[in-house]
């Protein structure tokens, strides 16, 4: 097996095994310790507060959304890209149909998947130079923080390369992007369950168990 | 006045040690993996250091902008332990106790603001925690907790002078509304009416006013005579849950023994946040009676037109959200139509309700005494600043800390207003009925 199989193969299972089972796993130490340790959230569960909260939060009704309007606008821009762009991209689609599963759903339009990976990048470098430049920011940044920006930038400028042929002259990248755009997206799913990309998942149920506590006070927060 | 007095007593603006004693990293790892939840380890985990909470923070912003005094920040120190595995120093606890006793409140605000939820105060809470069980808490509560321990109150109240002052309280009354009793450990009255040991020891009028209150409203109300009177629940904001625990089980078995159908918590906030909503985690069981705040039982008698009101404050007013009974206590809006009830230009403040800033007075700051005094002032200046700019000459103030520390802010910022209590609204509002009325006539 050349790497490239070994790329487009075995690894590709392992980054999306451990992705979706260390995400798993994760909720499931959460459920377990916490029902020994945080009884409280489990005496006041109620749908309708964590429900609440998670609409809120979801979609920009919350405070800090006229709080710190651009941070927001370019969060939330982020995130929809990112999850958008890998499942409804017609090449990754195209790529599911061929697989063991021959799964297939529709795709979005290659113009808009190609507007939504720049605007992504802009948002990224936005969230970077954030963070480089806000004293405050700065302050509480760590390592792993500036890094889980790159990790999760560096598939969509490696796709734009791809798709665009933009590195094609350009030696041992030019040959080896589509190789170099699959392990980013490896190294990005393998991250997540490890990191505080686990927020992923976790986001449920950290805003869930607050709502929860606030709940029993009597108000969605 | 008494802050004040307690101000000038203590000159000491390092950390009481019960026992100084060395560090012990087993010790510290064993506590943390007792008490810390899933939902600490979580947060910590999933924390983006977006910043969102850095200007929620009256701390924050009061400093300048000091990034240190942003929330995230805060609790670094209990990554930090975990990281080390519990090998800490004693400067480092040091360091740990100026954190989360001078530079936080507990006033939960940030939560609101935070994307992922992450309850702050729940951590500042076990660093607390963690430090008691390191020797470590400031001098103002352990001496309170001492004072619990000793004569079921915060104040060290003998019982014969409690009981004696209720009686006086009484009697002080009772030359204003004719009928009026202050029941004392009445069997199956509805409700058992507990207060703060500061209105015993220093304001009386407190408990003159409530009864005044009660008696035109015809409430069946009774105070206990033995331990379990005193509602608040100074050992709450050191983490020392065993005495917190001791205290609420005082309280509610009172209520069991005169078989009354609820607890009413006078005008303070911690000591309602504790028998409502902590109580049941300490006690291990939910507790029979329901947990009402003056607040809404205030509200709901003019709501229902128990109390009706003969007039209202000309001033302008505006309202504070004391963090105990709003943010962490639901009454958000109950707490401001009350003081519209009483107001005829009722001014809010900018993020009225949940949304609130703290005085800077909440989480044990009040009681802690002179140590906290100046970082209390300084961190103030964001709630003296929100009143100021309501333009109100009177501010409802139905918490004990929120009132001393507003008082004082008064004072500190040149605010020109008064702070009161609901209370002392209502008892110069309501109308009095007729039968109430003392007969001049028959002198």
């Amino acid at each position: 097996m050349d790497f490239f199989s070994f790329v487009e193969g075995p690894l590709l299972w392992v980054a999306f095994l451990t992705f979706a089972i260390g995400g798993l796993l994760r909720v499931a130490l959460f459920l377990a310790i916490s029902r020994k340790k945080d009884a409280v959230v489990y005496q006041h569960f109620s749908w309708k507060y964590v429900l609440a909260t998670l609409a809120w939060w979801l979609l920009p009704l919350n405070k800090d959304v006229t709080k710190n309007p651009i941070f927001v606008t370019s969060a939330y821009v982020f995130h929809i890209c990112l999850i958008v762009v890998p499942i409804w991209y017609s090449g990754h689609i195209t790529l599911w149909e061929e697989s063991r599963f021959e799964w297939t759903w529709s795709a979005i339009p290659d113009g808009l998947a190609d507007w939504m990976t720049i605007v992504f990048l802009a948002t990224a470098l936005f969230l970077l130079l954030r963070r480089i430049i806000s004293a405050d920011i700065r302050f509480l940044s760590t390592f792993s923080d500036y890094l889980l920006i790159v990790v999760t930038a560096f598939p969509f400028i490696t796709g734009y390369f791809l798709t665009h042929g933009t590195l094609d002259g350009v030696g041992f990248l030019g040959h080896n992007i589509d190789i170099i755009h699959m392990l980013s997206g490896e190294l990005m799913l393998i991250l997540i369950p490890f990191t505080k990309l686990s927020h992923f998942i976790l986001f449920f149920f950290s805003r869930g168990a607050t709502a929860v506590e606030f709940g029993r006070r009597g108000y969605s927060m | 006045m008494s802050q004040q007095a307690d101000a000038k007593k203590i000159e000491d603006t390092s950390p009481k040690e019960m026992k100084v004693r060395e560090v012990d990293p087993k010790e510290i790892m064993a506590f943390l993996k007792e008490k810390m939840g899933a939902r600490f380890k979580m947060w910590l985990n999933i924390c983006a250091s977006c910043g969102m909470c850095a200007d929620t923070c009256h701390y924050y912003l009061s400093s300048g902008k000091d990034p240190h005094m942003i929330p995230a920040n805060k609790v670094r120190y209990l990554r930090e332990i975990l990281k080390k595995k519990g090998k800490v120093d004693r400067d480092f606890l040091e360091k740990v106790y100026n954190t989360v006793y001078h530079e936080c409140n507990m006033c939960r605000r940030c939560t609101m603001y935070c994307p992922f939820g992450i309850d702050i105060a729940l951590m500042i809470s076990l660093l607390r925690s963690l430090l008691l069980s390191q020797g470590i808490a400031p001098e103002g509560l352990l001496q309170a907790i001492e004072n619990y321990k000793e004569f079921g109150n915060q104040m060290a109240i003998t019982k014969e002078d409690w009981v004696e002052t209720i009686e006086w309280c009484e009697e002080e009354t009772a030359d204003e509304l004719v009928g009026l009793k202050i029941p004392i450990d009445k069997k199956g009255a509805r409700i058992l009416y507990t207060v703060n040991a500061r209105e015993p020891k220093f304001y009386p009028q407190d408990i003159m006013e409530v009864a005044q209150i009660f008696h035109v409203a015809k409430e069946d109300w009774t105070v206990s005579s033995d331990e379990g009177w005193d509602d608040t629940n100074l050992a709450m904001f050191c983490g020392d849950t065993r005495t917190a625990k001791m205290i609420v089980e005082n309280t509610f078995k009172r209520a069991e023994e005169l078989e009354v159908q609820q607890i009413a918590v006078t005008e303070c906030g911690h000591a309602y946040r504790a028998l409502r909503f902590e109580a049941a985690t300490w006690l291990g069981y939910a507790p029979k009676q329901e947990v009402v705040h003056s607040v809404e039982l205030f509200h709901d008698y003019i709501r229902d037109g128990r109390i009706k009101l003969k007039s209202k404050l000309k001033e302008p007013t505006t309202v504070h959200d004391p963090c105990n009974i709003v943010r962490s206590g639901g009454l958000a809006e109950k707490n401001r139509r009350l003081a519209e009830f009483l107001s005829e230009d009722f001014r809010p403040m900018k993020y009225q309700g949940n949304y609130n800033y703290c005085c800077g007075g909440g989480g044990g700051a009040i009681p802690m005494g002179g140590e906290m005094r100046k970082y209390r002032l300084a961190s103030g200046k964001i709630k003296a600043d929100q009143i100021r700019e309501t333009g109100a000459k009177i501010v409802f103030v139905p918490c004990h800390n929120c009132i001393d520390q507003i008082r004082d802010l008064a004072k500190e910022y040149d605010l020109g207003i008064k702070a009161i209590h609901f209370k002392e609204a209502i008892v110069e509002h309501m109308q009095i009925p007729e039968e109430m009325l003392p007969k001049e006539d028959e002198e």
